[in-house]
Formats: C-alpha cells, structure tokens, sequence
C-alpha cells in the first residue's frame, strides 16, 4: 500500500499546567459529503445506518458514524474507514429511488481534536461566533481566522475541527499562538 | 463587524461567515433572447442604489451555504431582516414590523 | 537630585524601585508610577518641545488625554514607539526614553524660533504660504513641509514583537472600573450576567484613586475599592481587564478593546504577545468612561509646571508625588480647591487659590483659611512666566463689570488649573449616538442611543461619587435585566463627599493685547484661541471647517482636553450658541492604537494562509523556486545545481517535448457535479454544450460573466451519466463554486444537481511528453490505455501504484498528455513512484513557468492572464468552443450586443518580435505608428512573452484592437529607450495540426 502523507501527523501542541489543553491530529475517517432533499432524510438515513439530524447544527452519533447537518440539503458524514466502500454501495443503491450526491471527501479534510479546559479560550483566538454558547453535540460549518473549518463541540471540553488540508497549517498555527498564551497565562 | 440573521440556520451568524451578492429581486429574464439591447442593459447593469432601504443578496458561504434575501438600511447600515430566496419582496407593513 | 515624593502616600510600591533612563540621564521611581509621575518626583517638569512652535512643554495631565508629554520609548532593537504619552507609560527598570520635536537638545532647540515668528504660523498658515510661485512647491515647499511634519520620530526597523486577539462573547461589557462603572460590573456580576470590565489604567478605581476624601458604606474609597475588586474576583463570570482600552464602538455592541500585555514589564516572557486586540460582542453595554478636566485658556498656560489640578491632585495621591513646593491654583470650578487642600494637608505651601468666580462656597473659602491659603476670588489669569518652568503667575482682579484691575503677580513654581470637566462622550459618539448639549454645564452629554448602551457616572454628566455609584448600580442591573437576567439594584452610602460646581470659560479676561496672547486651546497642535478667532474673521463658521482649518482637535488625542474649550471661543467668535456651531466626530481608535494590534496573528507565517499541495514536501526537498498562486505556493522551476532560471525552464520544456514531464496540478478547482440534471447545468453554465458528451470523455469548457466576457474555463469529464468532474483555474476554484451555487440556488432551483468542492481531495499529477503512456501503462490497473480505448480528452476510473485514480487523458501542453488524479494523501506516494519509474525514460519534474511557456507555444490562453475581464470568447480566439445551436448559456445574450460585435475589439493574437532573441515584457503597450506624436494612441497590450525552447527564439500573446484582420502587419512597442517592432501572427507557434497530441 502506498505510504499515505498529512499535513499535520505526528504534531501536537500540549500545555500541560492545572489548565491543560491538547490539540492533535485526529484519526483518519471516510468522510462524505451528503446533499440530497431534506424530504428524502428517511431514505437516506436508512442508507447510512444512522438517523440523519434535520435541523442545521445538529449531529447525530451511532457507534463510529457520525452525521452533521451544515445545511438545509447538506450533512458532513464520517464513518470508519473499513465502512467507506459499504456506505458508498448502500448510496448508490438509493440513487435509483432518491436522487442525491454523495461525494467522498475523506483526503480532502483533516482533523484537529482540541481538548480541555481552556479548549474555548484556544479557539476565541480566531473564532468569532459565541463558542461558549455552542450546545454540546452540536456543530456547524464557519471562519477560523481565514480557514473554513467545520467545528464540532464533541464534550464541554472538547472540540474537534474539520478543515480543507491545504488550510491545516493556518489553523495549527494560530492554535499554537494561541496555546502559548494559554502556556503562559497572559 | 454586523450580526446577521441567516433565514436557513434560524440564527444569528458574525458578518465574516457571510458575503455580498448584490441586489435582490433582480431575476434572470427566461429567455434572454427575446429581449431588447436596452433591456438587456438594464438587466445586467442597472441597480437602484437607494439611500435607506436597500433590498440585497447575501449568502451564508461559510455557514450553511445558502442565498439569501435582506433588507438593510444603507444610511445605518443596519439589517432590518432577512428571509430566504425565492420569497417575494416583504410589504410595508413587514418592513415596519421589524423594523419596531 | 531633590525628590519631590511625599513620604506615606500614593499607591506606588515603594519596596520596588526602578531604574530608567529619559533623555540619557538616569532616574529612579516606583513600580506603580508612570514615567509622569517618575519625572515629577524627581522635579523634571520639562518633557518636550511643541509641534509647530517648539516651545517648551511639560505634563498637562495624569492620562491617557495628555496632548503634550509624548515621548519616545525603545526597548530594545527594533521595538522603538514615538509618541507615547508619558502619563500612561508604566516605568519599569531599565526603560528608556527621549523627548521628541527638538534639535540640538530639549533644553536649548534651535526650531524654537518658530516661536518667535508665531505671526507668520497663524490659523491656516500652509495653506496661505506655500501658495505660490508655483516652482517653488518641488524644491522648496515640499522638503520644507516633510522637513517639519511628522510628530515624534518613526520606528526604522521591523517590529519584532507578536501580537494577540481574542474574540469574546457577554451579557454586559462596562468600559471604565471608575466608582461607576465598578457598581455596574458588581450588580451585573452578582446576578449571574457575563460580565467584562475594562479600563485603560494599570489598576481598576478611577476617581477613586485619586480623589481619597469620600468613604463607601463605611469604608474609605481605597477600602471599598480592594473589596469590590475581591468580589468581582470571585465572580465566575465576570473578566476584569486592565490596561485595556476600549478603541471602538461599533455597530450591533460590537466593540474593539486593546489589552497592554507586556509593555510595563521590563522582561517580558519570552514568546509573550505585546497586545491583545479584544473583539467584544456585548448583549448589553455601560459606559463609564468619566470625564475630562478642561485647561483654562490664558497666555502662558502652555509653561511646563502649568498643569490640570485635577492631575496635580492624583500624582499626590495616587503616586505620593507633589508637583511643586509652592504651586498655586487658578480655576473657575471647586474641584480645584480640592486638589490645593491635599497639597497643603500634605505639607505644601499652596501659593494662592484665584479663582475666576466672584462668588464661592463659603466652606471652601473656611477650609481655605484654615489651610492658610489666600483666597482670589474673581480674579483671572494674565500671563505666566519662567523659561522653560513655569515661575509665577500675572493675576489681575475683574470687576463685576468685567473690568480687568492692576496686575500682582504670584511666585509659583506649579500652576494648577481648572476649567471644568468635560463628560467623556467619545465610544457614545462612534455609535452615532444622539449629543445634547447641556448649557449650564456647558457639556454635551449622551442623548438617544444609537445601540443598547447605557451612559453613567462623569460621563453622563452625573459628577460626584454618590451619583456616580448610584447611576453605575442601576445601569448594571438595568443591562443585566435587558439581557435577560432578574434583579434589584444595591444602595451604597457615599460619606463626606462635597458638592461641586463651576463654571465655564472661554479665554480668560485680560488687560494686555489679546491679538499678542499666547493662550493655548490645543496644545498638541499649537493652536491657540485667537487662531480660532481668525478663523472665523476668515468666514469659517463650521466647527468641521474651523477644525480643519486651524488644525484643532486634530493632534492624536483627537482635542480631548480642547474641543470643549475650541467650540467655546468658535460659538462666542461666530455669535452662535455652542449646539449650532456643533461637535467635530468622535472616531476609532480612543487612543492611539498600534498596527500590531490591529494585525493581530496575521503577520509573519500568519498573515496569510499559504496553501500547500500535498506534493509541496517532494517540491521543497527537491530545490524547487515557488511562486504564489492565489493563496497557493506552486514549484516555479526546478533549478539543478549551476542552473539559473533560463536554463532550468528550458531543460524542463525540452524534456516534455522530447520524453517526458511531471508537473503538480493539483492546485486546479475541482468540483463534482452530480445528479440527473448535471448535463442540462453544465449546459446552462458553460458556452460548450454538453448533452451529447458520452461518459468517459471530456471537453474543454470556456463560463462566462452574465455579461458575455469569459471568467472561467477548463477540462470537464463524464464520469457516468449523472456524474462530472469539473475542473477550473487555480484561482477561480472557489469563485466558480459560488457562481454555480448561486445560479442552481436561486434561478434554477428546480434542477436536480448538487456541487461538491474536491479539490483537496485529489492530488493530481500531469504527466506529459511522448512517453507518458509508456510510464503509465505498468502501473495502471482497470483502464485500457490503448489509443482506441483511450483517446486524447478520455476520463476513467481504476486504480494507479494500487490506490484509486481518476485518471484524464489531456493536455495542456501539445504533447500526449495524463492527469492523474488519486486521494489527496496518496499524492506524494505516488508521484515519488512515478519519479522512480520514469527515470529511465528521462522523467523531468516541471514548474509552472515551464507549464506557461508550453502552453503559451501552443496559443492555450490563460484565464486571468490573457484575459482580464473584457474579453468575449471570440476575442479570446475561442470562438469555437461556443455551442452556436444552443439557446442559452449564461452570458449567450451579451454575446449580440453592438458592442461585443464590433470589428476593433481588443482580440488576442500572436506577436512575432524582428529581433527573435527579444523577450518582451508583459504588460508592454503597443502602437500601430511609432512616429505618431505624444500621447501615442495604445491599441493593445502584450499578455504573455517567453523564450521559445521549441522555437528558439521568443513568442508573445497580446491583445490588439482588430487584431485578427491585421495577420502580417508590424506593430510597435514603445519601450524606455528604443521601440520595438513584431509582427502579428496566429495564436498557435508549435505543432498546429495538433499531431503531438497522439504521437
């Protein structure tokens, strides 16, 4: 098998005081881009094998698939790599009932998992909607300084963002900016 | 730096998530073909840049995705509201609403 | 040296003494003071010399308003600050600073004749001088002008430092921890409210620091001070932040707050930010800012150790510092007397008390005689004297019918002065909040709010403790309240506070020749009151002309201790009450605010994302020279050792022509279009048509603006039936995406097509040269490659080196070319395969440069760079990719307007230069008669010019009007020095019956 290269792997950026805060490289996922008519959620559901969210925000979690809702059409899928090609087939066998796109956009996305509890102060540095406001368990599709990220709030403390990999580095950056205030309490 | 209410997200969203699309209620003619130069002209060129309420595009691009419609005030450059595309144009007394 | 510090008081930390140098000479002070307080400690009065007259300057007053003590900092290389205002500049050990705006030294300066030519620098004095002869403006004027301009010295070198920013989110935001602002920040706070409270001082307590005779529910101010700050501490939810300064107030309670993080310490941490730009989105906002002390304006009232009482009053008791041994106080308003009273209950002999008001309160003039101060009432001030501190002051008696009586003058060694305080108004007034103006106290105070704001304490023209506190307590729970939250305001007892009145003045009476008085209205810019007198004789009469015209207000502090006193003597001069001659605009920042700050992360590494391919490791360890691409660095060339850029470039062209090249592309947009309606879209949007194309083929498609000129183009493959993958131009991938959305969102929405951007899915790899199939055929599985399966412009899927591959037949190059396209991770495994393998066919990677001269050679256009927006696809020579029995694609209608068929459009042609070994620059303007005279008539402009490898000798795209028809003419480009000539020609200069495609 071909050697598979990250923009990111191996890096972490770890502040280890009575406040800690990680930010890592999340494991590599199959991840889909899902758009298809809101009146078709049932059928698409049933593909995927997890009920799909119906309101922009809202996530939806069984087992390792996960599923959030970025738009009125649209829901950013990930599932374990040893699913990819079953979820590939089970979408291409509804095409015939329900018409829709599923694209794989698993090379074209990487992970960063943010945690602790100055997790929110990290990523204030560059987000401008009210993060502390964000629900639990829920996600959305915004601005990380000048990156499109997809933000997830996964637990209280933990966040885990989504960003096109050639914009990887920006937002690692300014994370790292970010924790070194965080390092020296400033 | 404005907050504004995306019609689709049911929320309000900071301004950088957002960009201008210009005038709103501005739709592409059907058939092109059958209209005059001078109509055309106005169709690709011409706008009403008022002063006050100002009926516009905008899209939600880093958040859902979605076109949208707003009123705004070009003199405060205020929202007055948003709602989706493809509704028609909000009447006076919508206008007022939200506005108060 | 004497020392002026008072031994007990003020809240400096005495147990930390600091070293710092101003000037050269070597000071000490306290952690706590400010370089202000430092110098008046150690008697230094005279700080600096004044803009325009150079006339000797000291400290006005104790903040962040000082118009006259700005200094120069350095901490080391490269972080070298003008300007900085003494009065807010923390002394740490081993600071350094200068004064500015003097030459040799402060103490003797030569511009100081400026002064003494003060006839000739009157109100609008440039505009009236540098008239005429017009010659002059060049050589004289101008150097003259640069020569004087400029406040403070600019830094030389890069800024070293890092600066920070930070977004934050709350119910209530109070700007300004004075006793105000406090009260609203611990009633919000205690209801549960998302407090934040800042203040531009190193510690919380404003007024409170200063002004120590009133107690709080028992306590004394600094007492209930340190409780309020304990409990606030306490608070979850409440942030208070020092040293930060609310700049700006902007739309929707969106506000600007820049934090001081590092500038006090004398070794910061390394790796520390120096500031934080704080971006604050409040639901509620309380504006405490406090007031302004307002100078008194009378001849002399410039000379170091004439001062604000009220700043007299806060060195003493904030900073243990007295500012004089023998001050006397001039003032038309009672806090004044205050500050005489602490002076002499701190053992200075207080000199006088003159105040301008016949009348005062009887317990001031009996705590007065009981201090043994001698009291003047309803005197003025006529003229100050000292050279370069002040030592007496010229008083002269008004009778009530404002006869000005013989002169008596006071030894004095500070003069401490009072005209009143001026609500501070200013993040109120970038809202566009509504001013009224208050004639009795003669202040504009906030009117209608703009943005759900609240306005308290001396800001809201409410003076005093008790009003202060009660105010700040019920705007607290009040922004609590409208943000959501439940609560009753607490009541706080204020014990010992004395009423205060005053009132306002324009310049003060005098016996002397007003027109000679040097009585200053805007010390930082050196206006004084008769040059807004003349202003006016002028026919000025908008306080917006006046202020621009005699440059009032206009210094950076934006007229905090002068518009007041500027708008008194404009209305008196214009005969017109103060609200009909108005107030200049309030704008962003408060206070100056540094370009880092504003920058924030994005500097350095930071300023801009710099997009990497997922090939760009291979590039870098492979020498590669990048050039940036929209937000992409691309491999440029590929330079071997002793190889410059020209014979790289060529080595790489040569290769593809006659084996083999690999080129990163995997920058091109990609987008994938599915559904039962992506045909019928694509034919929508693009000037091809594509209803026929059969799956696993691919046609080069050109998209239009609505208005008929070309905005895209690039290579689109059917994938199946219902599936496309779209490419587009480096640049234009995200703009492409958003046009297609907006067309299949809001006109056609009843298509049956989705779009998903893959660009950084697929890393893609061109393979291009006579050899590629040769490469490619043993690594490729599941696609039969053969000619007959696989012609030029063929798209399959299958697998490549054992991962997935969408690999196109195509070519941008003129030879027999492949895209492989695999999984973005996959991209460096793969191309390094493909590097290994093909070395024995001579593989040689390329850049872009190598990518524009091959397909330059070919006549292929890019979008952007032979095209600038004005150019129809017929223009572009791409007439051909119009699909004429279409009825609409977008920007088909344009494409018949009169214009877009007018025979002398700008048309894109070859250009064969006479002299084959010149390269002409891009850009370069071209004429049809170089003997024509100036201004030649410009008929076109070269897009693209490269050296030839395949030709050896040079080749040029360009535009020229009707260019097509004049095949075989010579045209010229005029260049410094000489004028070229070339020859139009076609488009295509290599392989035009496009045989190497197959070959």
């Amino acid at each position: 098998m071909m050697h598979e290269h990250h923009p990111l792997v191996g890096r972490e950026i770890a502040i280890r005081k009575a406040m800690p805060l990680i930010v890592r490289v999340a494991a590599d996922t199959a991840r889909f881009s899902l758009r298809i008519d809101p009146a078709e959620i049932e059928k698409a559901s049933k593909a995927f094998g997890l009920n799909l969210p119906a309101k922009i925000g809202e996530t939806a979690i069984s087992g390792e698939k996960r599923a959030i809702c970025l738009g009125p059409d649209e829901w950013y899928l990930t599932a374990p790599l040893a699913e990819q090609e079953a979820v590939e087939q089970a979408f291409a066998d509804l095409y015939a009932t329900a018409v829709h796109s599923l694209v794989d956009i698993g090379h074209r996305e990487v992970g960063i998992e943010i945690e602790g509890s100055d997790a929110v102060l990290a990523l204030q540095s560059a987000l401008a909607f009210d993060i502390e406001a964000m629900p639990v368990g829920s996600g959305c599709r915004t601005i990380f300084d000048k990156a499109q990220i997809v933000l997830l709030r996964e637990a209280e403390n933990r966040f885990r963002i989504e960003v096109w990999r050639s914009f990887a580095d920006h937002v690692w950056g300014l994370l790292q900016a970010a924790g070194r205030e965080i390092e020296l309490d400033i | 730096m404005l907050l504004i209410r995306c019609p689709y997200c049911e929320a309000e969203r900071p301004e950088l998530e957002f960009t201008y699309a210009g005038e709103a209620h501005i739709a592409r003619p059907a058939d092109p073909s059958q209209l005059t130069d001078e109509e055309w002209k106005d169709f690709l060129f011409i706008r009403s840049n008022p002063r006050g309420t100002h009926f516009e595009r905008w899209r939600h691009q880093h958040g859902c995705g979605r076109f949208f419609n707003a009123v705004r005030d070009t003199v405060s450059d205020k929202f007055v509201m948003t709602y989706k595309a493809g509704l028609p144009r909000p009447t006076e007394t919508e206008l007022k609403e939200a506005r108060s | 040296m004497t020392s002026y510090r008072i031994p007990g008081k003020g809240r400096i930390d005495r147990s930390k003494p600091v070293r710092f140098a101003f000037n050269g000479d070597n000071y000490h002070g306290y952690q706590g003071d400010t370089l202000a307080s430092a110098l008046l400690a150690n008697g230094v009065h005279l700080v600096g010399r004044s803009f325009k007259y150079h006339r000797p300057r000291g400290i006005l007053s104790a903040g962040s308003e000082e118009p006259n003590a700005l200094v120069g900092t350095s901490r080391g290389p490269g972080r070298f600050e003008p300007n900085t205002r003494a009065t807010v500049l923390e002394v740490f050990d081993g600071l350094s600073t200068t004064s500015q705006n003097h030459w040799p030294s402060l103490k003797r300066d030569i511009g100081a004749i400026n002064d003494a030519l003060y006839m000739l620098f009157s109100a609008g004095f440039y505009y009236k001088t540098f008239m005429w002869p017009k010659s002059f403006w060049n050589k004289v004027y101008e150097p003259f002008i640069r020569g004087a301009a400029g406040l403070g010295k600019s830094p030389t070198e890069p800024d070293p430092d890092t600066y920070a920013s930070r977004f934050a989110h709350c119910d209530v935001l109070v700007v300004g921890a004075g006793p105000a602002g406090l009260a609203a920040a611990l009633e919000a706070g205690r209801i549960g409210a998302r407090v934040i409270l800042c203040d531009e001082q190193a510690e919380p307590g404003g007024s409170l620091l200063s002004e120590t005779d009133a107690g709080i529910d028992g306590l004394s101010g600094w007492e209930w001070l340190n409780t309020a700050m304990a409990e606030l501490a306490t608070l979850p939810n409440a942030t208070v932040l020092t040293r930060t300064t609310a700049i700006g107030y902007y739309h929707q309670n969106f506000i600007g707050l820049c934090q001081r993080l590092t500038d006090h310490l004398a070794s910061p941490p390394q790796g520390a930010p120096r500031e934080r730009m704080w971006k604050v989105r409040a639901k509620q906002v309380v504006l405490a800012q406090g007031s302004i002390e307002k100078p008194l304006v009378f001849d002399g009232n410039d000379r170091p150790g004439v001062m604000l009482a009220g700043a007299a009053r806060s060195y003493l008791n904030r900073f243990g510092v007295k500012v004089g041994n023998r001050p006397a106080v001039v003032t038309s308003h009672d806090s004044a007397w205050l500050a005489a009273f602490d002076l002499a209950e701190a053992g200075v002999k207080v000199a006088a008390i003159v105040d301008i008001r016949p009348e005062v309160a009887g317990h001031l003039k009996q705590r007065a005689a009981a201090l043994g101060i001698e009291v003047l009432a309803g005197w003025t001030v006529t003229g100050t004297s000292g050279r370069l501190r002040v030592a007496s002051a010229r008083v002269n008696p008004v009778s009530r019918g404002g006869v000005v009586g013989p002169a008596r003058t006071i030894a004095c060694d500070a003069l401490l002065m009072s005209g009143g305080w001026t609500p501070s108004v200013h993040l109120f007034s970038h809202t566009k909040g509504k001013l009224d103006w208050n004639e009795d106290g003669q202040m504009f105070l906030p009117g209608d709010h703009a943005e759900a704001s609240r306005c308290v304490g001396a800001g809201n023209g409410s003076f005093g403790l008790a009003a202060a506190l009660a105010e700040g307590a019920a705007a607290g729970v009040g922004a609590a309240v409208d943000a959501g939250f439940k609560a009753k305001a607490g009541i706080y007892k204020v014990g010992n506070e004395v009423p205060l009145t005053g009132v306002s003045n324009r310049e003060l009476p005098t016996d002397r020749n007003a027109s000679r008085a040097k009585a200053f209205v805007d010390f930082q810019n050196d206006v004084t009151a008769k040059d807004i007198r003349l202003a006016v004789r002028e026919g000025f009469k908008s306080i917006e002309h006046i202020k621009r015209y005699t440059t009032t207000g206009m210094a950076t502090d934006q007229g905090k201790t002068s518009n007041i006193n500027g708008l008194a003597i404009a209305s008196d001069a214009v005969k017109r009450p103060a609200p009909a001659v108005g107030l200049t605009t309030f704008r962003p920042p408060y206070t100056p605010t540094t370009f880092g700050a504003f920058a924030g992360y994005n500097r350095g590494e930071l300023f801009e994302v710099t997009r990497k391919t997922p090939i760009d490791g291979w590039a870098e360890e492979n020498g590669a020279v990048y050039e940036p691409v929209s937000l992409w660095r691309r491999a440029w060339y590929f330079p071997q050792p002793g190889e410059d850029m020209h014979a790289a470039v060529a080595r790489e062209c040569k290769a593809v022509r006659e084996t083999l090249g690999m080129f990163d592309a995997s920058t091109l947009g990609k987008i994938e279009i599915v559904g039962p309606d992506a045909a019928e879209f694509l034919n929508r949007m693009y000037t091809n048509p594509w209803l026929k194309l059969g799956v696993g083929r691919c046609r080069y498609g050109v998209l239009l603006g609505e208005d008929g000129f070309i905005r895209d183009d690039g290579v689109i493959g059917r994938l199946t039936p219902d599936r496309f993958h779209v490419t587009t131009t480096t640049g234009g991938a995200a703009r492409v995406l958003a046009m297609m959305e907006d067309y299949l969102q809001t006109e056609w929405p009843d298509l049956k097509v989705r779009l998903t951007s893959t660009t950084e899915q697929w890393a893609v790899i061109a393979l291009q040269g006579p050899n590629a199939r040769k490469l490619l055929e043993p690594l490729v599985e599941g696609i039969d490659l053969s000619e007959e399966a696989f012609p030029h412009m063929s798209v399959a899927e299958g697998r490549i080196c054992g991962v997935p591959t969408r690999l196109f037949r195509m070519s941008f190059t003129g030879e027999r070319g492949y895209e492989v396209n695999v999984p973005a991770r996959y991209g460096r495994a793969v191309w390094e395969k493909l590097h290994g393998a093909g070395q024995q066919l001579g593989i040689t990677p390329y850049g872009t440069e190598t990518m524009h001269v091959l397909r330059a050679e070919k006549g292929y256009i890019i979008v952007g760079q032979d095209t600038d927006g004005t150019l129809t696809p017929d223009d572009a020579a791409l007439g051909w990719a119009i699909g004429k029995a279409k009825p609409d694609f977008v920007g088909k209608r344009s494409l018949s307007r009169p214009d877009m068929l007018k025979e002398d459009r700008k048309q894109l042609v070859g250009l064969l230069t006479s002299d084959p070994d010149t390269v002409l620059e891009e850009g370069a303007q071209i004429v049809l008669d170089p003997n024509q005279t100036l201004p030649m008539k410009m008929v076109g402009h070269v897009t693209s010019s490269y050296w030839s490898p395949a030709l050896g000798r040079s080749i040029a795209l360009a535009v020229v009007e009707g260019g097509r028809a004049r095949e075989g003419e010579t045209v010229h480009i005029p260049m410094p020095g000489r004028t070229l000539a070339a020859s139009i020609t076609g488009t295509v200069f290599y392989d035009p019956d496009n045989k190497r495609l197959s070959a």
